[in-house]
Order: C-alpha cells, then structure tokens, then sequence
C-alpha cells in the first residue's frame, strides 16, 4: 500500500504525503508549488479561472480534459499528470493557443486568461475543426469580465503562431504513463486525524466502506469540493473510486442504459449523442464541460439534490439503482430512492454500483426541460421530464416528473391521470396545469420564488403541448433549448 | 508610427503564460500576517457588547483590533467625510467592517470570525428606496436640472405617459477580488500594494486612518485583475485594514477576498427608481419631460452624489428636450455603500429614457425608432443639452441612419413582428437605441494627470503615470503615444508600475479618462524632451563641419533613428543620441502635466460644460423568448460607435465587446437578491450570473464611423472604456419590444434586469388580461 500520493506536474514527478494530499488541487498549486499562474476566483467550480489539464493515463497514452482544480482535492489527482498554465510553453515560445489569445487581444486584465488558455489548450487537443459553436461548448466553464468573449472566440478560431506541439510533443506519454503505475494494492493516507483511500479493487472498496461507515465517497468531487469550500464540510475519512478497474462502463443491455457507478458525465454525454438524445440535451447543459469531464452520474443520484439535472429524466424511465455492500447486492427504483431533502434508501456501507435506466420506446415523446436563469453552466431554478405515447390524438404512459418544486424529484401522478388515454387538447393540458400546480409544494430562494416555479409548473405543460403536439411553428437554428 | 495600429496588450504575454503578477501573486514574505475583518451580520444595530477573548485565544491569531484602536481617524470618505472604517458602536449594513483579525495563517483568521461574540441591538433597517423616503433619509441634497417650462409643456402636450422605472443594482464582477500587501517601512512609514484604480485614495485614507503624513504612505499599484468602478473607493478599505495591522505589528500584512466576502462586504451599482412624465404630441415629439431619480445610496456616501450627477447629465440621452426638469436625490439605506460602476449613473439616466421612448411608441403605435430618430439631437441647431453644454460635432444622426440601413432594420422588425403573430412558442423583439456619454469627470478638478518620463542612455524609455491598468490597456496605448512622440520604436518604452511615489496626487483611472488625460501628461513630458534633445542632435549631426549651422527645427526622430533632414543622409541611433546628450550634461527625465481645457460646471446650479467631448453610439439588438418559461437568448447586436480615431483597433474593439456584454449582464441575468433583513443572497457566480460566452449574440458585429473631428482630445482619440456599456439597453429595450408585440397597445412595465422570472412573470400578466 503506497502512503503518498504520485502524480507529474508539467512533466516533472511530484510526491505528496502528509497533509497537502487533502488540499485543494488550486490551492496546492499556489500556495505550496508557487505556480500562481492558476487562479482561484469562486472556489466552486463556476469561473474556470483555475481550470488544469488532467491526463490520465489509458493503454500507455494520457488523455487530457480540463477540470477545475478548485474544487479537485490533491489526493483525486493520484496517478494523474496535471498541466497547469505554466506548463504549455515550448522554453519561451508560447503554444499556438497562447500565441492566437496575444494577437486577438483574447487577454485584458489577464485574470480569467490561464483559464481560457488551458480549457482552449483542450480543444486544440481535441483535434475537432472548430467553428464558433465549438469554441463556445468548450469554453463555458470559463467567466471572463472584461472581453466580452468575441476577441476569445477569435482567438480560438485562430490557434496558430506559436510553438505547434500537441501536449503529447511537450509531454511524451510514455514514460510517464509508465512511471504512473498504479500501486497495486492502493493508496493510503493518513495524516493529521484524516484519511484518504483510494482502493484498487471493488472489494477492497466495499470492505473499507463495512470497516468505516461515516467514509464518503468522492468521484468528481463537483458536489464534495463545493461542500468543503463553502459549507464547512471536513470529514475525516475519504475514497475515491478512480483506481478501481470497470464500473466506468456504459452500454446499452435489453433495451436499457446501463452506466457504471463511476462513469463520467462526459462519457454519458458522448455515449448518449446519438443513442439517446434527449438526455444528451440535458447532459450539454449541465454544467459545464469542467464539471462534466469530473462529475458522475451516480454522483448526481447521490447527491440527492431537488435540482439535479438527471433526476426528471431517471424518474419517467422508472430506473433502478444497483446498491452494493459486503452484505450484497440490491436494486431499488429511483422513484423510491429519496425518502427526503438528501434522505436516501442507501445504508453508509452501499454504494451506487449501477445505474440502470430502462429507454423509452420509438413511439413515445420524451422531453426534458431545464429553466435557469443563465441557460449554461447554471443550477436549475426548475426542472422537468413528460413522457408519453401520442397516437390518435390520444395520450397513454404518460409520466412526468419535476425538479425544484419539493424537498425532492416529484413525480405527478394527479396530473398523470387527467391526461392519460384522454384526448390532446389546450384546454386539457391548461387544465393539467392547475392540478400540477396543486401537486407541488415549491419554495422561494434565490433561484426563483414559489410563484415563479408553480408558473413553471403550468406552462411546460402548455410547452410540451405546443412544441410537442401541436406542432407549433417553431423556428429553425434558434432553439432556447 | 504606432498610434492607430493594432498592437498587443503590454501585458498579453504574460497573461497567457500565467506569469502576470496580481496582489495575491506575490510571494508570502517571512514574517506576514494574513488579514480579515468579522463584519455586522446585521443591517442596522447598536453593538452593546462585543466579546473578543474566545476569538484571541485561537492558536495562531496574532492581533485582534476595533475602532477604539485607531489612532488617527476613524472616519473618511471622498466626497462627504461619513465613513467609519471600523463600525464605531452603530452598525450601518450587511457586511461592515467592525473588528479586524491579523493570525499567523488564513485558517485562524476564518476561525477567530466564527468565535466572535457580539451582542447586537437589532433596530429597523432602511432597505429600499421607498422605505428611505418615508424615513427622509437621504445622502446629500436633492439637485436639480431644469430648462424652459416641463410642467407647463407637459400640461399643454396631447399625449402624457407617466410611471415609475425600476433598475437593480449590479456586481462589478472583477474576478480578482480586492487585495492588498502593507509593508512597514523605516521610521513609521508605510509601504501599500493595492489592486486599486485609485492609488492616490487609499494613501490619503491610510495617512488619515494611521496618522501619518501622506509622504508616509506610498502605494503601489501594478494592474489588477479588473475594476469596473469597484476598485475606485472600495479598494481603500481592505488596504487600510491592512495597513492599520503593518502599522501596529511591524509586520507585513495581507489581505485577499474571498468573492463571497468582497460581494458582501463591497457596494454595487447603485438600484434606480425613477418617476417620469414625458408629454408628446402625435408625431412623437417630446413636448416636456420631468423626471425624478431617486438612488439608493447605501449606508455612506462614498461617490454617490457624483454618480447621481452623471446620471443625471443622462437623463434625455440622445434627445433634444427643450423643456426639462431632471431632479435627483440619493437614499440613505442599510445596504453595502454602492459605488462606481462602469458607465457611474449613466446607464440608469439612458435606461429609464429609452423606456420613456419605448411607451411613447406604444401609445401612438409607432416603431420607436421613428421617435428616437425624430427627437434625436440636431448638428447645427437643437444641440444644448439640459445643463447649457452644446452637443459638438454630433454624430448620432449619421450613426442612426447608417446602422439603421447595415442592420437592416427595418425588414427585420417587420419580420419580427410577422414571426411574433405566428409563432405560439416564442417572441422575438428589436430594438436600436443610442448612447451619447459624457467624457471627462462630472467633478472638473478630478481632470489633471501628471506622468514621469525617464530616458536611458540607451535610448529606453520608462514612464510612469498615475493610470492604473486593469486590462482597459492604457498603459499599452500611453506607450504607443510615447514611442510616436519621442520617435522611438514601441519596444523601447516600457510602462512602469503605478506608484504615489512616482505620480503624485493623481485622479482615479475612472471616468473612462485614464488614456486621455494621462496619455495627454506624457505627451506633454515627451515634447520638451524632444525639444531638447532635438538642440542636442542638431549640435551633433553638424559636429565638425563648417555648414549647415544647427537646426534643431530639421531634426527628425522616427522609430529609433535620428537625422537633420536636410541632409538625411547622416543618421544616428536614438540611443546614441541620448548617450551623448547625457555626455552634454541634457536632462533625460521630465514630467508631464495635463489639465483638460475648456470644462467647468456650477456644482450649485448644475449647469456648464461638464464634458470635453461626447462619445456617441448605437445598437441594435434582437432577442428572442420562450414563451412558457420567459428564457432569452439574444439572435444578434449590431454596434455602431463614432470613437474619433482609435489609438489602438485591437484595445478598442475589446472595450466596445466586454462593456457591451457587460450592460447586456445588467440588464438580462445580473440579479442582486437580498433576504428580508437585508443580506445579500447571490454572492457568488453559483448564483449571480454574469453572461456566459454562450450569452453572447449569435451574430454579433461592432464597427465605429471614420470621424476625424474630436480635435480636442490626444490624437483625436475618444474614450470608449463606459459608453458601450450603455449599447446593452438596446436587448432590455428588445425585450421590452417582445412582449409589447403581444400586449395589445397595452403597457408592459418591465423591470430591469429583465431576468427570465421578470419576463415570465410579465407574459403570465398580459395573458391574463
Ligand atoms: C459549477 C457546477 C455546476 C454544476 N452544474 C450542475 C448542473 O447543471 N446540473 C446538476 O444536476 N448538477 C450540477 N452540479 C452538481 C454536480 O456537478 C453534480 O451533482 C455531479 O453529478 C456530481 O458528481 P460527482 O462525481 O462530482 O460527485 P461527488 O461530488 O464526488 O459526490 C457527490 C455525492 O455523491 C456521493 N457519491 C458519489 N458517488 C457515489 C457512489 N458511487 N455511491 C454512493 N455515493 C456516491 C458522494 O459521497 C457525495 O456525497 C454542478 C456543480 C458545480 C460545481
Ligand atoms: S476558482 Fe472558479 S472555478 Fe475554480
Ligand atoms: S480578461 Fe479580465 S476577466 Fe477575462
């Protein structure tokens, strides 16, 4: 069992033990690394002024994305090369990146600028031909103040001038995948009344869950490190599921979606594209692309938040969870799972192993709806998943859910009733809204107040009635998704 | 020559490379103290107690200090001296500063806040404008603006609409948050680094505060990571809490936000709320206008007053009102003291105008362009402004009419309007209105600026100036003015860290003035070093030889070469030359002064020439909404601005995008919500949104006029730092368009920011009619 954490910084091996393997990623940079390059502005995940490349090592190659290392605590960087601002320069020649954001004045006051430089570094990476859409999905994780974001986009448009090498011509892969093998039998940290366990096997996992109940699990870290920076939690005992081998798998099985407890939301957006395209709406707006390459969809299932994107959707397609401990396995439906504001049906020593998410069939309309105030990279004020067949004229299986109008995902069943095998009509789906009006019981906060959220409620059912079923003009090319 | 070309940032290097040093950057020094305040979690109160002993004994925590300890005064302020810098028993707001924790780490200093004890007397707070005029509290006294006869115009018109326009307040947003380093200096004095625009400022509060001379308190200030107007007056508090620990331990001291705290802590753009009546006959003429702003302050004055002046220098934007009454009055509340923000009060005048022209329109079921073109100001005649200034060189006609035809107005807001009759699902709404911002300070001393120009014998050149850079790029802009000046090549010239020491009583970089009157002192320090050193050369160029005679008149400097242009022939380097001058016994430094000619206002009657100069624009903006859920997204803006003759493309295009964007965040998705005792909720991007990158308009294009007339400014440059801020109204403006296309001729009094709750809300109500 290693007792440190290993990882490479811009090329260079790096040992942390002690204590600065439970400090954030950004904050490890700054304070202990000197590398002030990265910047810290929110501490939340929700700026990208820290954003770092992650190269995980995979059949001897690295593959990077960007994450924010605010909200990414050291030790979920074990095995990992980490590419920070500094770290993208050929001696003194700048990158092409860097190169395209002097000449396009991409940079004022050079806050946000790391920042851009690295998420912008990952589409270069990408190799995808871009166009301004493509420079915008892959720089929504990052606030710029000054800019007004067209020089940026300019800049990506561009990416020339400089040096020309990929981060794999900076960086050989080989070597340093190699010499990022994993400990075979985990990594444990203990230091100053904390622990840290990254185990190497399912088993070992479980059976350190048994031995320490009040253990958290971090994957992405997108909800914990949030948590830790600015509601004050400090628990004393942690695991990360990275060096587990499967589990990051998703696939579609008898005609449903099966994901692994551990895979990534960027994997389920990429899987989802063509096999599923209505989560992979939701998926492109959630969050932002930071967040997606860190966080998990069984993270968001966890994390049992009344807002989580995902939920509506897993409510109107009845999945199920797979929970797993050293007592065994079980299943439980999601529609059963949450028994209150973050009470779930998951005892300390479970785990989400599966999420199994049985797909609506061809004939059926599925729709997703997220209403927040800014539409990317924004906390739902208001969620929403509608199901059902249309045929005739007629409406059956019909199934809807809500997000952010109870302590937890709702779903309708009276409104369900009204319309299933009735007729669709205006006046029914008007009427519909009343009576899911009455179904809710919403709150006023900083994201809307209940008035707001119960209007919500109502209209996107006139919304789904007259994009989905009337089949109202809609114009091409311009959606407000 | 470097003026007009499109060079990079002087900066941009080190930006992308992350070598860029800002305040928090700099290494911790040995023997440094991290700095916090614990601040009143309440909005108005009388403290009874305050028990400090659990919070000294956390291991680590080094000082712990209140009002009581300060030693020179507690109480300052720029314009009226009203402001505690540590609450002196009565608490005034959410967020003041009331006890200052220095600890060894920031650990301690977060956990000496938790155990401060206090004992509070909770008294009613004053939290809105309505609340402080039924309370009559108020900052400074109610001004007034008036020409020829608005009520009696009014009376006399056919047509009056009249109603109250609300617009919210708003975060700066800079994304370094306020920070700054004290060093303890020999023999008391002290040494500051700042993220301040206002350099001068905070050493003038740190010498009243600790009681030092000013020669004191030197501040240094080397770019911040943006400022907006919040690091104009409110970077003086966490400087001066830092220095108040310098000073006391003899240690260096430092303090760094959290963005929480400085969203908190800090003021924002002032929330309007404005009484109109405007009368008009039926073509749309303004016949007489009367309007009556009322701001909130917040808890001290800081610079409101002089923020209700400029908005009201706005209030008829673009339009020629010949009867016109403009009062303003500032409100007294318990919120954080709100301060500069970008475009200081105009944003607030211009919007509630153009919502003015926008039910004009409806009520005579006209396209509002018609009535803005119809009011718009003349070029020859109807060119006086409210406060007696004549509109020089008016462009805005011209701007009108050629953006009018480049955006294509016209078919598309009668596409607009097809597409809004058709369509279930969602509206669409365009709109055009103008800017025309006022250049230079509403205050005319505040318009001087000195700068220090050094020469090297190898020809390099330092220059200091009091701009502070905050990546507006006035530094990269004195610096081409520099190079052309002297006739040096750009590399030659570096621009050199803002420092009080080096720049003395200088104005804020604030008023979108800092390359106008700082550029202007350079200039002014490079012509008589050209003189002399063109004495210099000509005296060289002719060495030994019996003809020509000296002519320092031929003498020609250009990018680095020096020649007699009689005989051009003969050249010498310029560095050469400044070795020899320096040989010759020639001064190689001079400073530079400006002070903006031609201004003057009556700070009693609020009239006079406030502005050098107008910066003039246009947008056009079209927006389209969903129906059920009130989201927007913006289709495409057009921009078009007369900014005279750019001193650099590059620089200015990004001031007109970012302030652009900026006043579309103002007026779509940058909520400030407070709960009812007054704390503020949104303190943080989680949940105060400012435009995304996918916020931006989808077609966006900028483009200024080729104008050559603004004679009296450097280089016949105009400012353009604030006044495209103001072009963002044109999206609230569209929106406002959307939903009036469906509200039958009625009226919709959409508020500002039209947030997706605002315009669902307002869609649910014209539907329910
Ligand atoms: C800037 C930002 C934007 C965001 N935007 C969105 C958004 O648009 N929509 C949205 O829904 N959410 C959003 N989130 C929230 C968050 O990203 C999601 O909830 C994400 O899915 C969490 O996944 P994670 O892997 O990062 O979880 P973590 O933070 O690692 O864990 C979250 C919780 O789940 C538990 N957990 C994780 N995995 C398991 C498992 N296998 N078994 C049992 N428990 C487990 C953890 O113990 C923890 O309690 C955002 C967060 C941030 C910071
Ligand atoms: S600091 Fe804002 S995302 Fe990390
Ligand atoms: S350049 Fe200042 S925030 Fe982007």
């Amino acid at each position: 069992m290693r007792d440190h954490l290993e990882l490479f910084l811009n090329g260079r091996k790096v040992r942390v033990s002690g204590t600065d393997a439970f400090r954030t990623a950004a904050n490890w940079l700054r304070e202990v690394r000197g590398a002030t390059g990265t910047k810290t502005v929110c501490e939340e995940g929700d700026c990208g002024a820290c954003t770092v490349l992650v190269g995980t090592p995979r059949d001897g190659r690295l593959d990077y994305v960007p994450v924010n290392s605010c909200i990414q605590m050291l030790f979920q960087l074990d095995g990992i090369h980490v590419v920070s601002v500094e770290g993208l320069q050929l001696g003194s020649e700048l990158s092409d990146v860097q190169r395209s954001m002097v000449d396009h004045h991409g940079a004022q006051c050079g806050y946000c600028t790391p920042g851009f430089v690295v998420a912008m570094t990952a589409l270069r990476e990408s190799g995808a031909a871009v166009t301004g859409r493509e420079a915008r999905e892959a720089l929504t994780g990052n606030l710029c103040r000054c800019t007004g974001y067209d020089p940026i986009i300019e800049a990506a448009l561009d990416m020339t001038g400089g040096h020309g090498r990929s981060l794999d011509e900076l960086y050989p892969p080989g070597p340093i995948a190699e010499a990022l093998a994993r400990a075979s039998d985990g990594v444990r940290i203990d230091a100053n009344g904390r622990t840290f366990f990254a185990p190497h096997t399912l088993r070992d996992a479980l059976a350190f869950l048994a031995a320490n109940p009040g253990a958290v699990i971090v994957q992405g870290g997108t909800d914990f490190g949030v948590q830790c920076n600015k509601r004050g939690l400090r628990p004393s005992v942690m695991m990360t599921l990275a060096h587990l081998d499967g589990l990051d798998g998703i696939a579609i099985e008898n005609g449903a979606l099966v994901v692994g407890g551990r895979a990534t939301l960027a994997a389920l957006e990429k899987f989802t594209e063509t096999r599923v395209p209505a989560l992979h709406g939701i998926l492109q707006l959630f969050g932002s692309p930071q967040i997606r390459n860190a966080g998990t969809l069984a993270g968001n299932v966890a994390n049992a938040s009344p807002i989580a994107d995902t939920l509506p959707f897993l409510f109107v397609c009845e999945a199920e969870l797979e929970l797993e401990s050293v007592r065994g396995k079980r299943a439980v439906g999601i529609n059963a799972f949450y028994k209150g504001y973050k009470q779930l049906d998951k005892a300390p020593d479970e785990m989400i192993t599966k999420v199994r998410v049985p797909l609506p069939g061809e004939a059926e309309t599925v729709r997703l709806y997220k209403v927040s105030k800014r539409r990317d990279l924004d906390i739902s004020t208001f969620t929403a998943a509608i199901r059902m067949t249309v045929a005739g004229g007629r409406m059956s299986g019909v199934k809807i859910a809500y997000g952010g109008v109870a302590p937890v995902v709702l779903r309708l069943p009276r409104t369900e009733a009204l319309l299933e095998g009735a007729g669709a009509t205006e006046a029914l789906f008007r009427e519909a809204g009343d009576v899911a009006r009455g179904e809710i019981a919403p709150i006023s906060d900083v994201r809307g107040s209940k008035e707001f959220r119960s209007l919500l409620a109502a209209n996107v059912l006139m919304k789904f009635f007259h994009e989905e079923i009337a089949g109202a003009r809609v114009a091409p090319g311009t959606g407000a998704r | 020559m470097y003026v007009g070309k499109n060079v990079p940032h002087d900066s941009a290097r080190g930006h992308v490379t992350g070598e860029s040093v800002y305040v928090d950057d700099i290494p911790h020094l040995a023997n440094e103290l991290q700095v916090g305040y614990w601040w009143s979690p309440v909005a108005r109160g009388r403290i009874r107690a305050l028990d400090l002993a659990a919070a000294a004994m956390i291991p680590g925590v080094v000082a712990l200090y209140t009002f009581e300890d300060i030693e020179g005064g507690n109480i300052f302020g720029p314009i009226f001296q009203d402001e505690p810098l540590l609450a002196p028993g009565e608490v005034s707001y959410i967020g003041q500063p009331v006890v200052v924790i220095a600890a060894e780490t920031r650990e301690a200093v977060d956990a000496a806040r938790k155990a401060i004890v206090a004992d509070i007397e909770r008294l009613t707070p004053i939290l809105t404008i309505d609340d402080a005029v039924a309370a009559q509290s108020f900052i400074g006294t109610r001004r007034t603006i008036s020409r020829g006869n608005a009520e009696a115009a009014i009376a006399a018109a056919p047509h009056v609409v009249e109603g109250v326009f609300r617009s919210g307040g708003q975060d700066q947003f800079y994304l370094e948050s306020q920070a700054a380093i004290a060093m303890p200096d020999e023999h008391g004095a002290i040494t500051v680094h700042s993220s301040t625009q206002n350099p001068t400022e905070v050493q003038d509060v740190i010498a009243h505060v600790l009681g030092l001379s000013q020669s004191e308190v030197v501040v240094v200030a080397k770019r911040m990571g943006g400022g907006f107007g919040g690091k104009e007056c409110q970077a003086t508090h966490p400087a001066t809490i830092a220095a108040l620990v310098a000073q006391k331990t003899r240690r260096p001291a430092r303090i760094a936000f959290t963005k929480d705290e400085d969203m908190i802590v800090t003021g924002h753009r002032h929330p309007f709320q404005n009484r109109y009546r405007v009368g008009f006959d039926d073509s749309g003429h303004i016949l007489g206008m009367q309007v009556d702003f009322y701001s909130d302050g917040g808890a001290f004055a800081d610079l409101s007053t002089a923020i209700m002046a400029r908005a009201m220098c706005h209030a008829e934007n673009a339009y020629y009102i010949h009867d016109i009454e403009i009062n303003g009055t500032v409100c007294r509340t318990n919120s954080a003291p709100n301060t500069a923000m970008r475009g200081f009060g105009g944003p607030q005048g211009v919007a509630t105008m153009e919502n003015m022209v926008e039910e004009i329109a409806v009520t005579l079921g006209r396209d509002p362009f018609e009535i803005r073109r119809l009011n718009c100001y003349g070029t020859t005649d109807r060119n006086v402004t409210p406060y007696g200034a004549v509109v020089e060189n008016n462009t805005l006609p011209r701007i009108f009419d050629e953006l009018v035809a480049s955006s294509d107005y016209v078919r598309r807001r009668d596409e607009v309007l097809r597409f809004n009759r058709e369509s279930k699902t969602r509206l669409r709404g365009i709109a055009l209105t103008p800017v025309k911002f006022g250049i230079s300070f509403n205050t005319t001393f505040l318009n001087q600026a000195n700068a220090l120009v050094n020469i090297y014998r190898d020809g390099s050149v330092q220059v200091s100036t009091g701009a502070t850079e905050m990546g507006q790029g006035v530094n990269t802009k004195i610096a081409q003015l520099v190079a052309d000046e002297l006739g040096v090549e750009l590399s030659a010239v570096r621009l050199m860290i803002t420092s009080t020491e080096k720049n003395n009583n200088t104005s804020a970089t604030a008023a979108s003035t800092g390359s106008d009157i700082n550029g202007a002192a350079a200039i002014d320090a490079c012509r008589r070093l050209r003189a002399r050193l063109a004495d210099c050369a000509a005296r060289l160029l002719v060495e030994g030889e019996a003809d020509p005679s000296p002519s320092p008149e031929s003498i020609v400097v250009r990018e680095g070469v020096v020649f007699d242009s009689r005989r051009p022939a003969k050249t010498m380097t310029f560095g050469d030359l400044a070795h020899a001058a320096h040989r010759h016994r020639v001064s190689l430094g001079e400073r530079g002064y400006y002070a903006t000619p031609l201004i003057h206002w009556d700070i009693e009657k609020f009239s006079g020439r406030p502005f050098l100069y107008y910066t003039i624009g246009a947008a056009v903006s079209e927006v389209e909404i969903d129906r059920f859920t009130g989201m927007m997204r913006v289709l495409r803006s057009d921009l078009l601005m007369d900014i005279g003759r750019s001193i650099n493309p590059g620089i200015d295009r990004g001031q007109i995008t970012g302030a652009f964007v900026q006043g579309m965040g103002w007026c779509t998705t940058e909520e400030l919500r407070y709960a009812d005792d007054g704390e503020l909720l949104t303190h943080s991007p989680t949940t105060y949104k400012i435009p995304n990158i996918q916020d931006l308009p989808e077609i966006f294009s900028v483009a200024w006029i080729d104008n050559d007339t603004n004679t009296a400014n450097v280089k016949g440059s105009k400012a353009v730092g604030e006044p495209p801020l103001l072009l963002g109204i044109s999206v609230w403006a569209a929106a406002k368009q959307a939903l009036l296309s469906v509200a039958a001729g009625r009226g919709v009094p959409l508020g500002l920011p039209a947030t997706i709750e605002e315009i669902a809300v307002q869609l649910a109500t014209i539907e329910s009619v």
